[in-house]
């Protein structure tokens, strides 16, 4: 796909703002390709968030991917410096889960190859 | 278990495009009917054939160039087009498809035409296949491309080779246009990072600029027009109303609080992309469409403007992007910038060129709903010192030119922001 590697890259780069603007100290990322797509893998330690936050970010990360939107939008992801711009990683992935054990936060992402 | 984030009315893929594809079918109706009423069906086809061999650079408004029956033809035929494509490839009817469906109508009645948009998506269409990806990821841009088809009317009626080689040229500079402005679109988001919701008007204008000097150098006089309509025609007014009364049901049957949920739409900043349909539903959304379509209409009429075909292009675009970044608190302050510059240099607020200054201006609603109301209101006024002068330089074949400015406003404003923000 045009710019794949590229919009791996701001995919990563607008999680990692969105982790750091709610306060994250300590963050593993793990980036796996393989032939079905890219899978992303976050971890955010001794995070506090609240049930609404992972509602909405949830919500917001599984509004389906949207070709169409990524193919026009995709620079703007990780450029912004609120990270506002997690609706347009929703765009570019086809699957989110997100899951909170005790004290961290684990975000996995799926961006499949057409 | 996870909370519901949007409450309302589930109405599926198929009843959206049922109410895209209702739009045209209103124009088609009304086409017909002020066709019978007027007495005079045939002026309708004629009228078109006017429309399509105008050249329809800036300010071309086929209200004036057609008449009445044969622009709402237009339209229809044009929304037609766009709603048989978004069927066919089986778009999502999301925010950003709204608000570029509702450009397209709002322009054919000033630019766009049945002939003049067809050789961009021809050259998208080759743009796909170069690039072996799917047309449907490119329908968006194109839809919002079609702010250059000005280009394709102008060569074609320049009379520079004879009429057969002039629509030749004009056609290939329309599939040039569509070839390019994909990737041309997506570098130059960069400049304004967002702030400027009609990109594609930024792009044009640069393309515009391009193309203009080229054809300037070859001895092809390229200035704006000015043809407009100066009177109001009732019906015209009256289906404008009625547009905006269905969008206020349809957002209260798609979700009877709309009303009370409308205010969750005003904390978003409005920055692209900000997808309305997806953050608080299409029932709110289409409250705030018609909110803003309703108070766009009643200023251009309390101030004594004509909703002419610049004017239905504007509003058309505001209720458009009512799906796609902005409200009421965030276009307010931009508007109040521009209309207070004109106050201070006496333009006369009832003007044709005013009127779509103010409405094209929300453009830049994510600098007010990022930085604040008293940012926004002098990024309003820095939009209205740049737009009276930007359109001489593509010589008004970018019929976004208000983008264009916007682009540019955007792009120095940003950054000279920040050198004042501390961390």
């Amino acid at each position: 796909m045009h710019h794949e590697m590229k919009k791996v890259t701001v995919i990563v780069t607008e999680m990692m703002t969105m982790l750091m603007l709610n306060g994250a100290k300590e963050i593993d990322i793990k980036i796996k390709r393989t032939d079905i797509g890219t899978e992303f893998t976050f971890t955010h330690y001794d995070c506090h968030y609240d049930e609404d936050f992972i509602d909405r970010l949830e919500y917001n990360l599984n509004t389906q991917r949207q070709y169409e939107v990524e193919g026009y939008y995709w620079q703007l992801a990780g450029e912004d410096e609120s990270g506002d711009e997690l609706h347009l990683v929703g765009a570019m992935i086809d699957e989110a889960e997100i899951e909170k054990d005790e004290e961290n936060l684990h975000i996995h992402l799926i961006r499949r190859t057409i | 278990m996870r909370r519901q984030i949007v409450n309302e009315k589930d109405i599926g893929r198929v009843f959206k495009i049922d109410i895209l594809f209702a739009v045209p079918i209103f124009f088609l109706i009304m086409s017909i009917g002020y066709g019978i009423y007027s007495k005079d069906l045939m002026s309708m086809f004629t009228g078109l054939y006017d429309i399509v061999s105008s050249p329809t650079i800036l300010i071309t408004d086929f209200l004036k160039v057609g008449g009445v029956s044969s622009s709402l033809l237009n339209v229809a035929l044009v929304g037609f087009l766009n709603v048989y494509i978004m069927n066919k490839y089986k778009l999502r009817i999301n925010g950003v498809l709204i608000a570029g469906f509702f450009t397209v109508i709002g322009f054919s009645f000033f630019g766009k035409n049945i002939y003049n948009i067809l050789p961009i998506y021809l050259g998208g269409y080759l743009y796909t296949r170069y690039q072996k990806i799917h047309f449907k990821d490119i329908i968006i841009v194109l839809m919002f491309a079609t702010a250059l088809a000005p280009l394709i009317s102008e060569i074609s009626f320049s009379g520079i080779l004879g009429p057969v080689a002039d629509i030749f040229l004009a056609i290939l500079g329309g599939v040039f246009i569509g070839f390019v402005i994909v990737p041309l679109s997506s570098h130059m988001i960069k400049f304004h990072d967002g702030y400027n919701l009609y990109n594609i008007g930024f792009t044009a204008g640069i393309i515009g600029t391009v193309l203009t000097s080229i054809l300037r150098t070859f001895g092809v006089v390229v200035e704006p027009v000015y043809v407009v309509s100066e009177s109001n025609h009732l019906i015209i007014i009256i289906m404008a109303f009625i547009i905006l009364g269905a969008l206020m049901a349809l957002g209260l049957y798609i979700n009877k609080r709309a009303i009370l949920d409308y205010r969750k739409i005003l904390k978003y900043k409005g920055r692209l992309i900000t997808d309305f349909t997806h953050l608080v539903g299409y029932g709110v959304t289409f409250v705030n469409m018609s909110i803003l379509g309703l108070i766009s209409i009643t200023y251009v009429l309390l101030v004594g403007g004509v909703v002419n075909g610049p004017v239905l292009a504007g509003i058309f675009t505001v209720v458009g992007f009512g799906a796609f970044g902005k409200h009421v608190r965030n276009v307010f302050p931009i508007t109040l910038g521009v209309i207070t510059v004109a106050l201070l240099f006496g333009f006369e607020l009832s003007s044709t060129g005013v009127i779509i200054s103010i409405l094209f201006s929300t453009t830049l609603a994510p600098i007010a709903g990022t930085y604040g109301p008293v940012v926004g209101f002098f990024a309003g006024m820095l939009h209205m010192f740049l737009v009276q002068n930007v359109g001489i330089i593509h010589g008004g074949i970018n019929l976004y030119n208000n983008g264009f400015a916007g682009g540019l406003v955007a792009g120095v404003l940003i950054p000279i922001i920040d050198a004042f923000e501390k961390e």
